[in-house]
């Protein structure tokens, strides 16, 4: 099954901003994805949460747009839109009609070029209670919510710039100021920190043209200031453990990892590994820990690539009413251990290789997910052209490969592991329910 | 020409593109199974949904949950593929069964290449026809749902969905119910139960095969005929359909307004649900609730939004929805805003209901909603899933084949009086339910006192 090549150029304007268009006329839409290389990681201690708010206040308005009004012609030309921060970068997105294309490149200009033109007090009080009020909803307010600020915790040490939590903390949230946002623009929000890919219904020379009338003459930024330093030893050296009490009806371990950095073939081989462990019903913990054994309501396992240090390679398993949640984590991490010592089937490795083809192939038929992803491989890995690699990558994957990582990452002494136990009020509840049932 | 000057310009649009939904052909087999296929070309994936018109709201009260059960319970094993035979079957076709109950109707779907198509049906045929729903299979699914259930009741969002149904809704309507079921219903679930859905789900009559993506050099109907055998040979009674499915029962259990709020120790928001029954999917004037509702709480700067996100920061999203299935299912404007601001939030989110439905609708209100809902209608079927889920749609709820065809004309010709007329009769403001998932101990008093309803208190050990 040969995935679709897809055919893009790849060139920088004067001012530094990278350019990438992929042309492809089959529907009449066409994805406009900004990339700017800052994310959490680029925040210093007592401001953390700031590339996030960031990311709100880019929707406030500029000199030419009024608050909101992005939103407003976005939507009012038939196109959809958002933002994402995360650890390493921020992005911004459209995706329109192909006849409406200008205006999303007007508008991703004139925030670059012009935003502090109408930041203000309100605005950026307004947009602090929004995204206090989504750290409520997204974590503060969920049954297990903080999970992951604490594996990122444990995982990374204090100095680390991968230590805290992209959302941040509500008293920094409380403490950005006016200043503090404007910096942060004039430091990272330049063409030279950004990449700007096209893809879909498009002309290639008028959007080369229509690029560089908006955004040719925004001035570059000097010099963008790195971030601390990165680097980790790639094990933890020693397990952490964490034990949580919390409003949860159901206890439930969490397992976190160092793995292989972003664009690291050992990687592609974990993701491999990991889906053979816990993707699907067929998966080897799905098929002990739930099928089998009945010792866990649902299992997961899954890798989130980083460049700087280490990515992390995190899971899951909920403990059924009754069962013995140290059964549950002693099966969970002896199917990891086996995973690294033992190479995986035929049938295990065609099947993980059937599925990936398929995933990959159903997520680039999409415009925006091909921008989305051209936009990342230039800015996390300076090479697009991984968008037409990462497939052959995977299945060029062996079971040695797999079970060499897995023996590194799966190590006792590479694990945190948070256990959620519920609140002594729950586990009555959960016992009365088990005895009923 | 210098920066200022560009950017001072705003753009003007191309010329758009022609857009059409993507027509599709029917055929009748023997048995009365229909196959809609839809030619998307270009795509490497082609999606196949066989879907049946009959769903959780047809079950009896007494087997609450069976549907959805037995959907989860089919790909546990079939006559030729026993227990994870089925399962790593679909993986190496690169696929994954995907079996939904839904309110109305019951889909088992994959995604595959064209290559693939043959091998897929054939699962799908077995998944659908000869599952063989082992107890202990079936026990451990039925545990999964109770163990859900309790979950459930830790999560704020489903919480409040949950109380929002049962309190507008009478208990003889099925929408009152969970789609999965409740304990006392699941509890009573066993292999025998989920048979006898599984009998009801399998008259061909009842069925149609969507597939869509890039078909060139495919007989698609023929496939079906050889892969879905009795299913699609069978002697039905020809091409005629059995009777029109009747509309479940939809009972408005509010006739003032009332406020419930239940209980959750601890919580740092108050998640919210405010509304009534809404509209079956068939309603007449369909294009203009979907404008007025865009205006009120659909688009990001919708009226909802601007006020209770943009102007007063009191929380990270709120919206507004028909759920239209083939009764009438609920309208709810939903929102989470932090704890101490929920008296004021539901005052303003009242208020915009109230002018919605009272007040003028300018013509920029009216252009933006319009625009939108015609301008991203191409933007929603790129990809063949897309347009496959589309048609199975129209193919459930009854609806006339040139239903999608004819949608942006009949947005377009919503006017000012259109949208009104849809406010004024189909939002209740003086006959809905305000529900409340948060912290009594902070919210109840300021919730009672601000008479907003007639107030219920939940304790967190009722539920």
């Amino acid at each position: 099954m040969p995935a679709p090549t897809v055919r893009f150029t790849d060139e920088r304007l004067a001012n530094g901003l990278r350019l990438i268009v992929a042309p492809d006329p089959l529907a009449p839409i066409v994805a406009v994805d900004v990339w700017y290389a800052v994310g959490s990681k680029n925040e210093v201690p007592g401001k953390t949460g700031f590339a996030h708010l960031f990311e709100h206040v880019m929707f406030q308005g500029s000199a030419h747009v009024g608050k909101t009004e992005h939103m407003a012609l976005v939507q009012a030309a038939g196109g959809s839109l958002n933002g994402t921060t995360w650890l390493d970068r921020t992005n911004y997105f459209e995706t329109v009609p192909s006849h409406q294309l200008e205006l999303a490149l007007w508008l991703e200009a004139d925030r670059m070029a012009t935003l502090l033109d109408a930041l203000n007090q309100e605005n950026l009080d307004n947009q602090r209670d929004v995204v206090k009020n989504e750290k409520r909803s997204s974590y503060d307010n969920r049954p297990y919510g903080l999970w992951f600020h604490k594996l990122q915790a444990h995982l990374f040490p204090p100095e680390h710039p991968y230590h805290h939590p992209t959302i941040g903390s509500m008293e920094d949230l409380d403490a950005a100021s006016l200043e503090d946002v404007s910096a942060f623009f004039r430091t990272y929000y330049a063409p030279n920190n950004a990449v700007l890919t096209i893809a879909g219904d498009v002309d290639p020379a008028a959007a080369r043209a229509a690029v560089e009338r908006y955004f040719g003459q925004i001035p570059a930024a000097p010099e963008i200031p790195r971030p601390a330093s990165l680097s980790v030893p790639a094990s933890l050296g020693g397990e952490r453990r964490e034990v949580v009490e919390d409003r949860v009806p159901l206890s439930r371990h969490y397992f976190g990892f160092r793995a292989p950095v972003f664009g690291d073939p050992r990687l592609d081989a974990l993701e491999m590994g990991v889906q053979i462990l816990a993707g699907g019903k067929g998966s080897r913990l799905h098929k002990r820990l739930v099928r089998q054994e009945k010792l866990a309501q649902d299992v997961a396992l899954f890798a989130l690539g980083f460049v700087g240090g280490a990515s992390i390679c995190a899971g899951q398993a909920t403990v059924r009413p009754g069962m013995d949640g140290e059964a549950v984590e002693r099966v969970f991490e002896e199917e990891l251990a086996k995973l690294g010592r033992e190479p995986v089937t035929d049938d295990e490795l065609e099947r993980a290789r059937a599925l990936i083809e398929t995933m990959e192939l159903e997520a680039l038929q999409r415009v925006d997910e091909r921008a989305d992803r051209l936009s990342m491989y230039a800015t996390l890995l300076d090479d697009p052209d991984m968008i037409n690699c990462q497939l052959a990558r995977y299945l060029a994957v062996t079971p040695e490969a797999i079970r060499e990582v897995a023996a590194d990452v799966f190590r006792p002494d590479n694990r945190v592991v948070i256990t959620y136990l519920p609140v002594p009020g729950m586990t009555d509840e959960a016992e009365d329910e088990e005895g009923a049932a | 020409m210098t920066l200022e000057e560009v950017l001072a310009a705003r753009p003007t649009p191309g010329r758009p593109r022609g857009y059409t939904f993507p027509s599709f052909e029917r055929s009748i087999l023997p048995s009365g199974l229909q196959v809609l296929t839809v030619h998307v070309p270009g795509r490497p994936l082609i999606s196949a949904n066989v879907v049946v018109r009959r769903g959780a709201a047809d079950e009896p009260a007494e087997l609450a949950g069976a549907t959805a059960l037995a959907a989860r319970a089919m790909t546990e094993g079939t006559a030729r593929y026993p227990g994870v035979e089925v399962v790593e079957a679909a993986e190496r076709l690169g696929t994954t069964i995907n079996v939904q109950a839904g309110w109305d109707s019951f889909t088992a779907g994959v995604e595959v290449t064209a290559a693939r198509l043959g091998p897929a049906l054939e699962l799908l045929d077995e998944v659908l026809r000869r599952p063989t729903f082992p107890a202990d299979d079936v026990a451990r699914l039925r545990e999964e749902r109770l163990n859900d259930l309790m979950q459930l009741r830790a999560e704020p969002r489903r919480r409040v969905d949950w109380a929002f149904v049962e309190t507008i809704y009478t208990r003889q309507s099925p929408y009152a119910r969970l789609l999965g079921g409740k304990e006392a219903t699941v509890r009573g679930l066993g292999r025998e139960e989920l048979a006898g859905v599984h009998t009801a789900l399998l008259d061909p009559r009842r069925a149609a095969v969507v597939v869509g993506g890039d078909l060139t050099g495919l007989d698609v109907p023929q496939l079906i005929l050889d892969q879905l055998g009795e299913y699609a040979a069978g002697s039905g009674s020809g091409s005629a359909s059995p009777a029109e499915v009747s509309a479940p029962e939809a009972t408005a259990a509010v006739d003032r307004r009332v406020v419930r709020l239940v209980d959750r120790p601890g919580s740092v928001q108050s998640e919210i649900r405010i509304g009534h029954v809404g509209l079956p999917r068939r309603v007449p004037d369909f294009h203009a609730v979907q404008v007025m509702n865009s205006i009120l709480g659909g688009l990001f700067n919708s009226r909802l939004q601007l006020n209770l996100r943009e102007t007063k920061g009191y929380t990270y999203g709120v919206g507004s929805s028909f759920d239209m299935r083939r009764g009438a299912g609920p309208f709810s404007v939903r929102t989470a805003v932090q704890t101490a601001v929920t008296v004021p939030a539901i005052t303003e989110a009242l208020g915009e209901l109230e002018r919605m439905r009272d007040g003028q609708v300018t013509p920029a209100e009216l252009a933006s909603a319009r625009d939108y809902l015609v301008g991203v209608f191409p933007l929603r079927f790129e990809v063949p899933s897309a347009v496959v889920g589309a048609v199975g749609g129209l193919f459930a709820f009854g609806l006339p084949d040139d239903e999608l065809a004819r949608y942006r004309g009949c947005v377009e010709a919503v006017d000012v009086a259109a949208v009104r007329k849809a406010a004024r009769d189909h939002l209740h403001t003086d006959r809905l339910a305000i529900v409340v998932v948060g912290d009594a101990a902070a919210v109840a008093g300021d919730l009672e006192a601000a008479g907003l309803g007639e107030f219920e208190l939940v304790a967190e050990e009722d539920v």
